[in-house]
């Protein structure tokens, strides 16, 4: 189970709402966080990055073909194959990741992104029971960061 | 000035070639990219770039790795490190390895453009 208190969960919060304000002329908005008691979600592309350091779990956002797709024409990015739908959906896994550095510092150490389609084996085996789930709105389409994370007791 | 762009996300390589093609920056001309620090050190060995815009996170060699190697390679190299990790730690070690500034992504077009024409001057 992520571990986060209140501020640590913000530091994610801002991140996204940071990502997509730098990214796009559209605010995101967030339409809700909680703690998930079932499977998170899982939308189109998903795009997981792992903890490990003094921290261990995963971060992940998750998010419809088409909300990448658009997100990928206001960055003015022509090619919206699936080729850079996949390094969209790990791209901004990886700033929402890299940027909570800031408040964890560099012991929070993040691998390079793995980004999939679909529902994939290797999400299942990195989420943990009870992550936090960050609902994200945007241009009408809903993405989610989910955050499972927790300090490493070794 | 010859550029190479590193990243390992080819969405932001394109972003940073479009954007090095600013009006403002006229100075610059693009003579190679790699997706990673492998790559990086064998493009920069056949095209001899002035600057360089350096991902940190990156598979099989990483940024400030590469930032070593590339000034070991020709110390007159200006660096730029351009990545997500925000932590004061990091910046520092990339500085102390040779970088010459540090862009947090997620970064506007005015960022990078106002960051390269600072790595050219």
């Amino acid at each position: 189970m992520s571990d986060l208190n209140e501020n640590q969960l913000k530091i994610f919060i801002d991140a996204v709402l940071h990502y997509f304000g730098q990214m796009s002329t559209h605010k995101a908005e967030i339409k809700t966080s909680y703690l998930a008691n079932k499977t998170p979600p899982c939308a189109d592309y998903t795009g997981l990055i792992t903890v490990s350091g003094r921290y261990r779990g995963c971060i992940y956002l998750t998010a419809p073909r088409l909300m990448l797709r658009q997100l990928l024409i206001e960055m003015r990015e022509p090619d919206t194959t699936e080729e850079n739908l996949l390094d969209a959906v790990g791209e901004i896994a990886n700033t929402i990741s890299g940027n909570a550095r800031r408040h964890f510092g560099e012991a929070l150490e993040i691998s390079v992104p793995v980004a999939f389609k679909g529902v994939a084996e290797q999400l299942r085996a990195a989420v943990r029971a009870r992550p936090f789930v960050i609902v994200v709105g945007w241009c009408g389409y809903e993405a989610a960061v989910v955050v499972d994370i927790e300090a490493d007791a070794k | 000035m010859k550029l190479m762009i590193v990243d390992d996300s080819n969405i932001i390589r394109t972003r940073i070639a479009r954007l090095a093609a600013h009006p403002l920056l006229p100075e610059i001309s693009i003579v190679g990219m790699a997706k990673n620090g492998v790559e990086a050190i064998d493009v920069a060995q056949r095209c001899q770039p002035e600057v360089v815009t350096m991902d940190l996170t990156m598979p099989q060699m990483d940024g400030i790795a590469c930032v070593e190697k590339l000034q070991a390679i020709d110390p007159e190299m200006r660096i730029i490190v351009v990545s997500a990790l925000s932590d004061k730690a990091t910046a520092i070690a990339a500085l102390k390895k040779g970088a010459h500034g540090f862009l947090h992504k997620p970064f506007s077009d005015e960022q990078l453009v106002a960051a390269l024409q600072e790595l050219v001057k």
